[in-house]
């Protein structure tokens, strides 16, 4: 099977699995026995009131038909209105999600930047003070409460220090670039402007190193122990036994062979960090798609929990894909069979 | 002595060593000075707010019905009366000069004032101010009702002439409690050329107005970034004078712990929504001063009625006999102040009388002579967020010292008031706030049941209650209004299906150059038009 084949078939079944996640979703947040609308129109609201927007939202037809309605509407890509915020969906969705992509990729870049060589030294050297070292780093870094995290590194980092800015994404003084990816460190670029780069960057590296540590931690460990493997494989043996350079036996004997782990770990991660991370953002006041979502399933505002889940299904469908694809690439072995 | 237990030692002294530098830099990062430099650390003329606006939906006051929403709101737009803070006794003149009540009692004529200009410059006329009370009845969303309960449709109000508007209510009602409600920011004057200019598929330009304005008030809005910050900018023309702020920035910071170091290390000038603990924490810092002022807003227990042993009075009073109130003020600290009527302090009609006090014998005997010597088990339904969670916890003990067991249920508002607007619930803790300052906006939810608000949900039904608020909204005689409210406090206080906990308080903490800031006790009568940042010091730390 070519490539081409593959992915589209790859895609298809993604298809089905969205409609999956959107049945059990749907299900799910009607069962619930509450009132969205009441609870954002607040104890005060006659209930003549709340009829109406109920009636106007649409939530007093039978679930089946809400159900098709939703459907239909979801495949012209039409996410519907949220109910807390009166605005569509995707548009919601569009503006908070950059907010967290950014985030969400500086902390996976620095977690593979600090975690692929601390699993790989870890293990190569292994018993030694530096693997310890990487063990406390780890455990830290997968326990302790990001909340607690953030406020501690905002204590020191800004409060004390004064070498890093306070929360938020830009100095409240200054006008932001304008907006074409969402992404202000891009943006800024695209204008041209370094001084909103330089500020986005500095506002970026604390909630990037909470991130950037936990996700560090886990990948850190598992390549570690994928590295360990590796190492006691036959191959490495003779590899060694042949008098191969030490960097040469590392870099294409063993970390190769055990890519394929942390690959899957890299992707993993890469696709819970999308999800927005709503600690690190409440700490942080980073605008993204965490305090969003955590918003919409506290209201159970349907429309908006829906797309929010649909919107994070398809972005761990397309990371998982390639993460195949990177297999494949990876390991001749694994063709798209 | 092998090398392993040298090892070992080094190893152990290492990690001594490392936790006394650990314990060490905790001590110097964690602990905050207690004084910062009073000097002007941010731009004079600009104010920066720092609080939580993720619940702000829409900035068009004809939807506006939350916290930031309508603070935000009230900066941008004028209404045809207002409050002035702190004066909050009787609505004054804005865009009205002047009114007057025909003999009906049913007919308004409002004058108003010549001279006022929309922030593009059109003249704000009579066809402005009949435009947007039509177009918040054509609407028809969430603050409607403050309007609609007149019984005023699109037809009851006329443009008499250029500068006159008659406003004709749909019955009698006494004159306060209107002009209170024309107050709220549903009562907000738009620019009918913005409105059509911005229109789109007949929403009355409701979708423009969600982010931007159309006021004649001291403020524009110049942006709002959802989760970011909103932004206002002087209107240098406002007709009652300038503002003194250039521009307003409200910044959204969630966490306020975040508020509060930001607020310390002077990059905000005011830090609004500190918990209890931090307010005590900074009260006394140089540099910062709080500022307080009883809300009207008040946390609650509803008994439901309709739970067999909540239907005898005996076993209510015997829960108001129960409640440790001081516990409750103790963990609130400054946040809260006594309160056991229905009507807060700050509105006219306020009771004082608090006559309950934690009195254990006195509740089992009650409860004794109710039929219940052994108590019974309740269902109570609280969020789960500070404060409720604990006020739950101390109630809940409270309750077993007289033999009433208590399943607490911690829910989120969707659920709650799904409950709650079913009656299906047992005891409830829940807040309710005045949605305009007249003891009519209290005495409507509390005691008459025939409009469907807490009386109903908590299956009070009682006749002589609902009377007597029938009564008091359409007397004329504001001293005859004001017995009425005290006679209907003083029933509810023993009658009712309610025990009330207290009274909030609203606390703010702010950088000491910000001055003519008057925290609101509503949530749509703050007025940012008069503040302003001592320049004494200079700005940058001169």
């Amino acid at each position: 099977m070519d490539l081409r084949a593959y992915v589209l078939r790859r895609l298809a079944l993604t298809t089905l699995v969205l409609f999956g996640v959107l049945v059990v979703t749907f299900l799910l947040s009607h069962v619930i026995p509450a009132d969205p609308i009441g609870a954002i129109l607040g104890p005060q609201a006659p209930p003549e009131l709340v009829e109406k927007l109920r009636r106007e939202w649409g939530l007093d037809k039978p679930l089946h038909e809400q159900f098709i309605d939703y459907v239909c509407r979801a495949v012209r890509g039409d996410l519907g209105r949220s109910i807390r915020t009166n605005r569509p969906v995707l548009q919601d969705l569009l503006e908070f999600f950059p907010a967290t992509l950014e985030l969400a990729t500086a902390s996976l870049m620095l977690g593979v930047l600090v975690g692929v060589p601390l699993g790989t030294i870890s293990a190569l050297r292994r018993g030694s003070w530096i693997d310890h070292a990487a063990r406390v780093f780890v455990t830290l870094g997968v326990s302790t409460p990001v909340f607690w995290l953030g406020l501690i590194m905002l204590m020191i980092f800004y409060y004390r220090l004064g070498w890093l800015p306070g929360p938020g994404r830009l100095d409240p003084y200054m006008t932001p670039p304008p907006r074409v990816t969402g992404l202000i460190l891009l943006d800024s670029l695209l204008a041209g402007r370094l001084d909103a780069f330089y500020s986005a960057l500095r506002h970026l590296a604390m909630p990037a190193a909470v991130l950037g540590w936990y996700a560090a931690a886990g990948i850190a460990r598992i390549t570690r122990s994928s590295v360990l493997e590796v190492m006691r494989r036959e191959h490495v043996r003779t590899a060694r036994a042949k008098g191969l350079l030490e960097r040469i036996v590392v870099l294409r004997h063993i970390l190769r062979n055990a890519l394929m782990p942390i690959v899957t770990v890299i992707g993993t991660t890469y696709g819970g960090l999308l999800e927005g991370a709503f600690l690190t953002e409440t700490i942080f006041a980073w605008p993204g798609l965490g305090r969003y979502s955590t918003g919409a399933f506290l209201y159970l505002d349907f429309m908006a929990v829906m797309g929010t889940t649909l919107f994070i299904a398809v972005i761990y469908s397309l990371v998982n894909l390639a993460v195949d694809l990177i297999y494949a690439y990876l390991d001749p072995r694994v063709r798209y069979g | 002595m092998s090398i392993g237990a040298v090892a070992g030692r080094g190893k152990d002294a290492a990690i001594v060593a490392l936790a006394v530098l650990l314990a060490a830099s905790w001590a110097y990062f964690l602990t905050r000075p207690t004084a910062q430099a009073p000097e002007l650390l941010t731009d004079p003329d600009v104010l920066i707010i720092g609080m939580d606006i993720s619940d702000a939906v829409s900035l068009d006051p004809a939807r506006a019905y939350e916290l930031t929403s309508c603070l935000v709101v009230n900066q941008l737009y004028d209404k045809l009366v207002d409050f002035e803070p702190p004066d909050y006794s009787e609505p004054v003149p804005e865009v009205a000069e002047s009114w007057e009540v025909l003999d009906d009692g049913v007919t308004w004529i409002f004058h108003i004032r010549k001279g006022i200009m929309f922030t593009d410059g059109t003249p704000l006329t009579a066809e402005a101010v009949a435009f947007s009370l039509k177009r918040v009845l054509k609407l028809q969303q969430a603050p409607s009702w403050v309007l609609t309960q007149f019984g005023i449709t699109e037809d009851s109000i006329e443009v008499v002439d250029n500068y006159t508007v008659k406003i004709r209510l749909g019955r009698k009602v006494a004159p306060r409690i209107f002009l209170s409600c024309l107050a709220f920011t549903v009562g907000a004057i738009v620019n009918p050329n913005e409105v059509k200019a911005h229109e789109k598929e007949g929403d009355l330009a409701s979708e423009w107005m969600t982010d931007h304005s159309a006021g004649s008030g001291p403020f524009i809005l110049e942006k709002w970034e959802r989760e970011s910050e909103i932004v206002l900018v002087a209107n240098e023309n406002y007709w009652k004078g300038k503002p003194r702020l250039k521009k307003i920035i409200i910044r959204h910071v969630p966490e306020p712990t975040d508020q509060l170091l930001l607020l310390e290390k002077g990059d905000i000038d005011i830090a609004w929504s500190l918990t209890p603990d931090q307010i005590e924490e900074v009260r006394d810092k140089v540099g910062i001063k709080v500022v307080s002022v009883p809300a009207y807003e008040k946390v609650y227990l509803g008994m439901n009625v309709g739970f067999k042993p909540f239907s005898d009075e005996r076993v209510r009073e015997a829960i108001r006999w129960a409640i440790d109130y001081d516990a409750i003020l103790r963990l609130l600290k400054g946040g809260a102040m006594k309160l056991q009527t229905f009507i807060e302090k700050g509105i006219p009609g306020y009771n004082p009388d608090a006559p309950y006090y934690r009195d254990v014998e006195k509740a089992r005997k009650l409860l004794a002579e109710a039929g219940y010597p052994e108590g019974f088990e309740v269902e109570l339904m609280a969020p789960p967020t500070f404060p409720y969670r604990d006020i739950a916890a101390i109630v809940k003990q409270n309750l077993e010292e007289v033999g009433i067991r208590v399943r607490i249920r911690l829910v989120t508002a969707a659920e709650m008031y799904e409950k709650y607007r079913k009656q299906g619930h047992q005891l409830i803790l829940a807040r309710w706030g005045a949605d305009y300052p007249d003891p009519d906006a209290l005495a409507k939810p509390f005691a008459d049941y025939r409009v469907k608000q807490l009386a109903w949900r908590n299956m009070w039904y009682d006749d002589y209650a609902a009377d007597l608020v029938e009564k008091a909204a359409v007397e004329m005689d504001w001293s005859k209004r004001l017995k009425m409210y005290h006679e209907l406090t003083e029933y509810v206080l023993h009658k009712g299906p309610y025990v009330i906990l207290y009274q909030v308080v609203r606390q703010v903490a702010l950088r000491t150059w910000v001055e003519n800031f008057y925290p609101d006790p509503s949530f749509f009568l703050l007025d940012l038009s008069r503040v302003y940042k001592e320049r004494v010091y200079g700005y940058g730390g001169a």
